[in-house]
């Protein structure tokens, strides 16, 4: 019949410092780790130093603009973006968006649903479902001319969107939300 | 769901970085880590947590960290290497009346706080101690020299 052990006898194995002391140093190890700490400092310096450049969003690298073919409009967005953080896209117009004191612009359901566009600056006049998207139309005047979509993406991931003027060639991107 | 994950990697990065900020000489925190201390786990808790400010969510994200150093103490218990890992090793600081002038480099530890170890523990000179070894918990343990 088994028994549990409650007790046993005590043994010497903490390694002694001098044959006196029981130490238990283990001087390779602490090398070892010590190489391990220099090496992890480097890489928060680099995180640090990446992250001012923009590589994980809000910085230069993150930030890019787009111009649509025939140059009717261009886009500025955030191409790198962070999950739960806002940001703004901008669409900025040339006199030749606006057709009949108008703006037509087409924003895919990924810019909608994945990127999360939370408002549209200024509220659009009308919004038409369809084609994937959703068409805005904006009264406007003269250019120059711009829409401001707020971002809020929910997760992260690698999303492209499209966006255009309607009667116009849009502009088709990639965004990297990071956690 | 994603609570879960960002405690899980909130403990394990907490742990990372006090592990990598090296032990404290005498054990204590001063004012200023004790402030680095509270700064970085309230930046945790911000992504920890999200939105989702509900009792639910933080009793979860709570729960989570529990279970992770529950698991982490047990285990350490089994694998002694991994209790050098998260906790490191004793060192010896002095012996033979010799400075180990590379263990106190690594740790950053100055003869002043050997000295300041040996005065709590009635020693006036460095020439009355045997051994200084720094514990795991940043404490310096003295021995005194048998006359």
């Amino acid at each position: 019949m088994a028994t549990n052990q409650i007790s046993r006898p005590v043994e010497d194995s903490i390694a002694k410092v001098n044959d006196e002391v029981a130490v238990g140093e283990d001087l390779d190890f602490q090398r070892k780790w010590w190489r391990f700490e220099n090496a992890a400092w480097v890489v928060f310096t680099l995180i640090i130093i990446l992250d001012l450049s923009g590589l994980f969003g809000r910085g230069p690298i993150a930030s890019a603009e787009r111009r649509s073919a025939d140059g009717v409009f261009d886009v500025k967005y955030e191409r790198i973006e962070r999950t739960d953080s806002p940001s703004i896209l901008t669409v900025q117009f040339a006199q030749s968006a606006i057709q009949n004191g108008k703006i037509q612009l087409y924003v895919s359901n990924s810019l909608i649903k994945q990127l999360g566009t939370q408002r549209v600056i200024p509220a659009p006049q009308d919004t038409v479902v369809g084609e994937g998207g959703l068409t805005y139309t904006f009264p406007a005047s003269r250019s120059p001319a711009s829409v401001d979509l707020a971002l809020q993406p929910s997760g992260p991931g690698i999303y492209d969107f499209t966006i255009g003027v309607v009667g116009s060639p849009p502009v088709q991107a990639k965004v990297v939300v990071v956690p | 769901m994603s609570t879960i994950i960002h405690a899980v990697f909130g403990y394990l990065f907490l742990l990372l970085i006090v592990r990598v900020l090296s032990r404290r000489p005498g054990g204590q925190l001063t004012l200023f880590e004790f402030v680095i201390v509270f700064l970085i786990g309230g930046v945790i808790i911000l992504s920890t947590v999200g939105k989702d400010r509900s009792v639910t969510n933080c009793v979860t994200a709570i729960l989570t960290v529990g279970l992770m150093h529950w698991m982490v103490s047990g285990i350490k218990g089994k694998f002694p290497r991994l209790g050098a890992v998260v906790d490191g090793t004793p060192l010896t600081l002095l012996k033979n009346g010799e400075w180990q002038l590379e263990v106190m480099k690594g740790m950053r530890i100055d003869r002043e706080d050997v000295m300041a170890a040996a005065r709590t523990k009635g020693v006036t000179s460095i020439y009355d101690v045997a051994y200084a070894i720094l514990e795991r918990n940043g404490a310096i343990s003295i021995i005194k020299n048998e006359k």
